[in-house]
């Protein structure tokens, strides 16, 4: 009954949706009624009500919904109730379809914009949400009923019972969504030829915001990877990883595209690249993970009709806009101030690497599929390839992070350029001293000289920024450098825990102590805990550094009762300088294998992290 | 680790350890020592082919015992990490080391990126001049 209704909003918002885009070339005034807002507001209204109800039959485990059936189980806690609404394929194309129906409702918010341009913004957007839609409705619609009576579901997969992971679909879709607003803005501006000031200023605030959300969605994930999947790393360049990041590089370019439009009115036509490029790798990204082509961690239960569909719409989104921006574009744009080395060049080479970076992504990623089309031969491309690639293309981008926001416009000149260059040289002996105390590693040295020179000559321009301008409007005159010294801290982070991770494989019995890397490990004892809907086993360890005892760690294992599955959770003791993290095997004869890693600063890359979404935010109030 | 490209590590050190495994074999000539690392190092290089995502180092699927047990065998038997790479490869494919193989079909991967950056750059570099 209930699905029923989901359905019936479902299709009300479609039709309305199809009103709002007709209503376009029916309706030639350049101003917006009232009714229009209205629709757009009851378009948003009967999808949030759609969804809701979803999230109502997960909860009440209404097992007629085949949805529902087989992706819940009535003994589930109440939070992974209204999770798995989302955490399958059907639930979460409708999550896609309500953020961005509440874009569109959060955009006719906007006043700075002008009637006609936000008009065909909307009718773009909307376009964008009818394709989807059809999609929903016509392959993955969450509201089919089950022809027989089931008592019970089939239970959610019990990797994605987990609270990162329980906010990490909407998050993400936030920023990837997001960027079909920008994607709809771009074409409009492009329609009308009218890229002004105010368009930059909305297009900043947007990018800002789902760039931001994108990061944000990612490291949850990378988070979840760590403690969960028990191998004591957080990326694998898995190709949905790298699916992920492709339209988080190009945000991040258009991002900066977008600042350099600050104070003079160029780049134009390149920012409305970046800007279509945005939600195209996004609905590419759609396409290679739900049609089942990749191999995957993040698999979902896959259908060649799916993937054909997304396909087309990618197809046929990607190929408009393009086509538009081939016959649309402003040819009037000023020229570029390019010098040797001042700011607008900074920018430039940034974005050619940064979607140089991106491309090479996108190569690596779908090489092996075409590969396989060819050959008819499986090849892998792994961390290695992009380790050797993507990273050294990179590299020089990082280097240039750190004296870019302090670099001029005009002129060639770097203020008080001696005392970054004492920097430069004091950070890079300190770190080859660092690196040649510690086991000597070329990337371990150029990953945390670069982290430590952008952080300092970022707190240097930072520190003279203050001189210059006082305390007052700290943020706005800071903000760039404050996101940069968080990659700084990323870097690091980044750095430190891959190079100097360390693993130790060994075995414990109850009571058995071992001294491992400076550090002693007792197993204390196993306990057994019984939940409601999986038993878990947990081995107590404590920590001790000279015979004092620091921590206790609890690694666990869970069986869950529905779907017959056992997971490995990582005990991590989180200190400021390391992690240990500690993951326990099998048993044999009342001796534990247990796998070791100490990470060293692998907090820095959440902490990072947290630094650049929060920067990235405040820039929205600046913007 | 998973920052760590192949190209970076101690070649100087492996060498040497080589070179040292070799005097031990020719005085020997009985089975060789071998070292954790490196059986750490091969083993990190490879998929696990029954798993989603996993090295065979980081996994405990079957068919990385047996992988494992392989490698060592044919560590302790002097062999190199090349020969048994391109053992391996021979045996289960090209999909089983996450490095694509420096080959035919995979030049165009390995060389577009860098191909393309340095005709962006020598672009960027002529447009500076001209200003």
């Amino acid at each position: 009954m209930i699905s029923i209704v989901g359905f019936t909003n479902l299709l009300l918002s479609f039709l309305i949706g199809l009103i709002i885009f007709f209503s376009y070339f029916f309706n030639n005034k350049n101003t917006i009624s009232r009714t229009y807002y209205n629709l757009v507001f009851f378009k948003f209204f009967f999808i949030i009500v759609s969804f809701l109800t979803l999230i109502y039959a997960y909860i009440v485990s209404d097992f007629s919904n085949q949805n529902v059936f087989e992706n819940s189980h009535s003994d589930k806690p109440i939070l992974y109730k209204i999770s798995g609404a989302w955490g399958n394929h059907e639930g979460s194309m409708l999550l896609w379809l309500l953020i961005m129906s509440s874009y569109t409702l959060f955009f006719t918010l906007n006043k700075n914009l002008t009637d006609n341009i936000k008009k065909l913004t909307i009718t773009f957007q909307t376009s964008l949400f009818l394709l989807f839609a059809v999609f929903v409705i016509l392959t993955s619609n969450p509201f089919l009923i089950n022809s027989i009576n089931f008592e019970e579901g089939m239970g959610l997969n019990p990797i994605l019972q987990d609270p990162a992971l329980a906010v990490h679909p909407p998050i993400l879709y936030v920023g990837y969504v997001g960027f079909s607003l920008i994607l709809s803005l771009a074409l409009a501006g492009l329609t009308f030829k009218q890229i002004d000031y105010e368009w930059m200023n909305t297009a900043k605030k947007l990018t800002l915001f789902c760039w931001s959300m994108l990061t944000a969605g990612i490291a949850l994930g990378s988070y979840w990877a760590y403690y969960e999947l028990g191998w004591g790393g957080w990326w694998f360049w898995d190709p949905v990883e790298n699916v992920s990041l492709m339209p988080w590089i190009a945000g991040l370019a258009l991002v900066h595209s977008l600042m350099i439009t600050k104070k003079e009115k160029i780049l134009i036509r390149w920012i409305v690249f970046l800007s279509i490029l945005c939600f195209s790798l996004s609905i590419f990204g759609t396409f290679l993970v739900r049609s089942g082509i990749l191999t995957s961690v993040h698999s979902f239960a896959t259908d060649s009709a799916r993937g054909i569909f997304i396909l087309i719409i990618f197809l046929v989104s990607t190929g408009f806009s393009f086509i538009l921006f081939i016959f649309k574009t402003d040819d009037s744009e000023e020229k570029l101030k390019l010098l040797f080395i001042n700011k607008s060049t900074a920018l430039i080479f940034n974005n050619i690497v940064m979607i140089i970076a991106c491309l090479t992504i996108l190569l690596g990623t779908i090489y092996p599929i075409v590969i396989e089309v060819i050959t008819n031969k499986r090849i892998s491309v792994g961390a290695p390839y992009f380790n050797s690639t993507a990273l050294p293309i990179l590299l020089p981008g990082f280097l240039l992070m750190s004296i870019a926001p302090a670099l001029s416009w005009q002129n060639n000149k770097l203020p008080k350029y001696k005392s970054y260059i004492f920097v430069f040289i004091a950070l890079s002996l300190l770190s080859f001293i660092i690196v040649y105390l510690n086991a000597f590693n070329v990337w371990g040295f150029i990953g945390i000289a670069l982290g430590l020179i952008i952080i300092f000559s970022s707190l240097l321009s930072v520190y003279f920024n203050c001189i210059k301008f006082g305390l007052r409007n700290f943020i706005n005159h800071n903000n760039a450098l404050l996101a940069h010294i968080g990659v700084g801290i990323l870097v690091l982070g980044i750095t430190t825990s891959s190079v100097y991770k360390s693993e130790f494989s060994v075995t414990f019995m109850i009571n058995e102590k071992k001294q491992i890397n400076h550090y002693s490990y007792t197993l204390l004892k196993l306990e057994t805990n019984q939940n409601s809907n999986f038993q878990e086993l947990v081995a107590v360890f404590s920590l001790y550094k000279d015979n004092k005892k620091i921590a206790e760690i609890k690694p666990s294992k869970r069986y869950y009762n529905v779907s017959k599955m056992i997971t490995t959770e990582a005990g991590i003791y989180h200190s400021w300088f390391q992690d240990f993290y500690i993951i326990i095997g099998n048993e044999k004869d009342q001796i534990w294998s247990v796998k070791i890693y100490q990470n060293p600063l692998v907090s820095l890359i959440w902490i990072g992290v947290i630094i650049m979404v929060l920067s990235g935010l405040l820039g929205i109030r600046r913007a | 680790m998973i920052f760590i490209p192949y190209l970076t590590e101690n070649f100087l050190k492996y060498f040497l350890f080589l070179l040292i495994c070799f005097f031990i074999f020719l005085l020997s000539g009985s089975a060789n020592a071998y070292s954790e690392k490196d059986l750490k190092k091969i083993t990190s290089k490879l998929r696990c082919m029954t798993c989603q995502n996993q090295s065979i180092h980081d996994s405990d699927a079957d068919f990385s015992k047996d992988i494992k047990k392989i490698i060592v065998q044919k560590l302790e038997n002097g062999h190199t990490e090349k020969e048994i790479i391109k053992f391996l490869v021979k045996r289960y494919g090209e999909y089983i080391v996450f490095e694509p193989q420096m080959n035919i079909k995979n030049y165009f991967l390995w060389f577009f990126p860098f191909v393309i950056l340095a005709i962006s750059l020598i672009f960027l570099i002529f447009r500076i001049k001209k200003n």
